[in-house]
């Protein structure tokens, strides 16, 4: 089977955050057999506290956090989905975490306290995406340049080489110093 | 006879060749001159050592900020992102065929992993399933990959602790593995052989005669590289102690694969969500218990050698029958058929032009990569490109345990550290 | 139609390499013996002298270790028991450039390792050479993007070019011969004064 079922459900997680901390559900959704959570912003914090320490969950163990870009989305819903995966390796089961945050206020709370390797994962996420994790000690680029500007994951970012050099933009193939001045980077 | 000077008096006016100067070195407690490791201490303040990027030893371009007091590591702040190849945005523009390629790259030391996962996690969206053969054969060709990785691993890792025959014997194995890499594909090192829906393609004649003989000769193999460094006095006061790693930390970090394993956590994706027929095979996890450098490289170790049972199993139970699924909205038509058909002809021409459509949805799917859990969190919008493909790379997270691991050890053990990791830039970095 | 002549980045007539800054545009950087060798573009040494100097620096090239990304496996591979690189004298990898003189960029340039390259090209001592190994470090390779520099060419000056994603180690190999060659055509330059 190509499925893997069970093991990756998240619905021990989801099970029990309706139990214990229902006001911070705001929606579950099964699909593909996973289940995906999605909390507020403000219960983050404690949502995965809960779900760290509680003795029928112990989900230590920080997958990922990153981000999906929805810009069609405003204003109606918030643009941004920053997804957590967490895994209990005592039940084996991972589970997903959704909070949605706008485009204008792009912050989330730091999980740095809570897991250590989220302290990576939330530096990668401010770098390609933008996504401000606050009270995080020091939160600054770790895949690009530190005076990189723009965050390249987000579906506004033009990702641009170069153009591949064919007979009709011959130029292209020239030295920077003999292209024609006007030429788009032409500087380069 | 030269008179000494009073006890206390001040040292530095006198002249250094004098016999009084000696003497007065005496009083101060260096009693063996220059050479005495028990120097007086100078300060409080450390020494900022840049390693790398360009180092022989960090395994690719790894950039490491040690604070050092003495010979001592108080602090390291990896410094990653030289080789930052933004996958995940290219990902977002290529079909989901022109993505596998792609994939092959990050991980470069084995690549049929990365394929794996990406296929895998596009055939769950589709809700298609890969024949037997299909299956049994990508898990052959995966632990042939996980061979070569621990191999290059091991002579890596000797290398850099200086035993250089262990280099030149794991890469002379390595290119028997490489040699069916090429035998099956055309490449030795990217293949792509695993895709959306199956294989490239139906493996050749010779393959058998080459797996066997991996499969007979291997054994051995591992043992003689076993015997180089595993009872070696000087490899394992290197090793022994270093690095350690516990349990609870190693999970907090988010480790994954030996690093996790060698500090006593029996976890492997291979058991605990298979994927991929492993379910059929029957092999063992081996863990650590302290998790220190030595732990890990047993646990490699002996990783090869349950890599080996599980080739020898599929091989020998593998299935005939067709190794690409027969859904049309994914795999090509017969070539025959495009003569005759012309639903085929339009299926093939949507198929590699506009690329297959994949329902929108998200879905997380993990394999068990010579480093740890590689997985591959995929969003689709309906569309026949990704729409985002979060790679989760195991190297990442182990390294973000690396500062942890090497405070209060010496510079020189940072070597083996990093290299007990077994990181790669490629998938550190994305 | 054919692309002509003049499309190539070394431009014979002034004996300068021409290539592209990052930041101030274009620096045009006269490399040593320049002149020299181009009176020898056909490839004719005339002392002996010189071609005993130019017998030595080929014949044991020392290559600095710049292995990057997927390209720097094959290196390795071209170095260890089967394809062993050793015996065209390019055995002895050095870690520090200070004692390389070929640096074989092996891998994708990043942005941010790109200064790192430069750095390390110009802490090498003359005479220096350059293999640009694999399509990500001759012009990018797969990798149109914000991310990869778009060929080392534009750093740093480069001698051969080898293209393969990964190239082969005998290609690699075969590179080292082509440099060799091209070694051997080369005048001293500043040893002659």
């Amino acid at each position: 089977m190509t499925a893997v079922g069970s093991p990756m459900s998240g619905a021990r997680a989801a099970d029990l955050l309706e139990r214990e901390l229902s006001a911070a559900v705001r929606r579950r959704e099964a699909g593909f057999g996973e289940e995906t959570v999605w909390v507020g912003r403000e219960d983050l914090v404690a949502a995965c506290t809960l779900l760290r320490d509680h003795q029928d969950a112990a989900y230590t163990t920080p997958v990922f956090v990153t981000a999906v870009d929805w810009p069609d989305r405003e204003p109606a819903q918030p643009r941004f989905d920053v997804v957590y995966m967490l895994r209990s390796l005592q039940y084996n089961d991972t589970c997903r975490l959704i909070v949605q945050v706008t485009e204008d206020d792009p912050s989330v709370p730091s999980l740095e306290r809570v897991f250590a390797g989220m302290d990576w994962h939330e530096r990668e996420c401010f770098d390609l995406l933008g996504i401000n994790f606050t009270g995080h000690h020091d939160l600054k680029r770790i895949l690009l340049p530190t005076d990189w500007d723009g965050h390249p994951l987000r579906k506004d970012y033009a990702s641009f080489g170069e153009p591949i050099a064919f007979t009709h933009n011959l130029e292209w193939a020239l030295p920077a110093q003999e292209r024609p001045r006007d030429m788009p980077g032409a500087s380069r | 006879m030269t008179t000494l000077p009073p006890p206390g008096a001040p040292t530095a006016d006198l002249d250094p060749l004098s016999e009084q100067y000696e003497a007065s070195r005496e009083r101060l407690g260096i009693e063996r001159g220059l050479d005495s490791i028990d120097l007086v201490e100078i300060g409080d303040s450390t020494m900022e050592l840049n390693m790398g990027p360009m180092h022989p030893s960090t395994h690719g371009v790894l950039r490491l900020v040690l604070d050092l007091d003495g010979e001592v590591v108080r602090e390291c702040r990896p410094d990653i992102g030289y080789l930052h190849t933004g996958f995940e945005k290219d990902f977002e523009r290529h079909t989901y065929w022109q993505c596998i390629p792609y994939t092959d790259r990050m991980d470069y030391l084995a690549p049929l992993f990365n394929n794996l996962g990406f296929s895998l996690a596009v055939e769950r969206l589709l809700g298609i399933e890969v024949p037997p053969r299909g299956q049994y054969l990508r898990v052959i060709m995966c632990e042939l990959t996980r061979l070569a990785s621990h191999l290059l691993w091991y002579g890596t890792g000797g290398l850099d602790l200086g035993a250089t025959s262990a280099f030149m014997y794991a890469w002379r194995d390595r290119e028997k593995l490489l040699d069916i890499n090429e035998l099956v594909s055309g490449v030795r090192m990217h293949t792509s052989f695993i895709r959306v829906g199956g294989l490239m393609a139906d493996v050749p004649d010779e393959f058998y005669g080459l797996v066997g003989e991996v499969i007979k000769t291997f054994p051995k193999l591992i043992d003689e590289h076993e015997l180089l460094l595993t009872r070696n006095p000087i490899f394992r006061q290197r090793t022994i102690g270093l690095g350690t790693l516990n349990a609870e930390d190693a999970m907090a970090y988010g480790a994954t694969g030996p690093v996790l394993r060698g500090s006593g956590v029996a976890y492997d994706l291979r058991k605990a969500a298979p994927y991929s027929s492993y379910d059929h095979f029957d092999f063992d996890v081996p863990i650590g218990r302290t998790g220190d450098v030595y732990d890990r490289y047993l646990v490699r170790m002996q990783e090869m050698r349950e890599s080996l049972k599980i080739i020898q199993q599929a091989f020998a139970n593998l299935p005939g029958g067709p190794v690409n699924t027969s859904d049309r909205r994914v795999a090509l038509p017969p070539r025959n058929e495009l003569n005759t058909s012309m639903e085929s002809l339009i299926y093939h021409f949507k198929l590699v032009t506009e690329g297959m459509r994949v329902p929108a949805g998200q879905v997380y799917q993990a394999v068990e990569s010579p480093r740890g859990e590689l997985g591959f969190y995929l969003v689709s919008d309906g569309s026949t490109r990704p729409y985002r493909c979060k790679v989760r790379a195991p190297s990442f997270s182990n390294l973000s345990a690396l500062p942890y691991m090497v405070r209060g050890e010496l510079i020189a053990d940072v070597v083996a550290v990093i290299g007990s990791i077994d990181i790669t830039l490629g998938d550190v970095d994305r | 139609m054919g692309l002509s002549n003049e499309l190539s980045v070394t431009s014979p007539a002034s004996g300068r390499i021409v290539f592209a800054d990052a930041d101030a545009g274009t620096i045009a950087l006269p490399r040593t013996g320049a002149a020299e060798r181009t009176a020898v573009q056909s490839g004719i040494v005339t002392t002996t002298f010189g071609k005993l100097i130019q017998w030595g620096r080929y014949s044991s090239l020392w290559p600095a270790l710049f292995g990057l990304a997927c390209c720097a496996i094959e290196m390795m591979s071209s170095t260890a028991s089967r394809y062993d690189m050793s015996r065209f004298g390019a055995e002895v990898f050095r870690a520090s450039p200070r004692q390389a003189d070929l640096m074989i960029v092996a891998g994708r340039v990043s942005q941010k390792m790109a200064p790192v390259l430069r750095h390390i090209y110009d802490q090498m001592p003359e005479p220096k050479w350059v293999i640009s190994m694999g399509a990500c470090a001759s012009s990018g390779g797969m990798f149109n993007n914000y991310a990869i520099v778009q060929g080392v060419d534009k750093v740093v000056p480069v001698d051969i070019y080898i293209p393969g994603c990964p190239p082969r180690p005998e290609g690699l190999i075969d590179a080292v011969m082509k440099l060799q060659k091209k070694i051997a055509g080369e005048l001293p330059g500043s040893l002659l004064g």
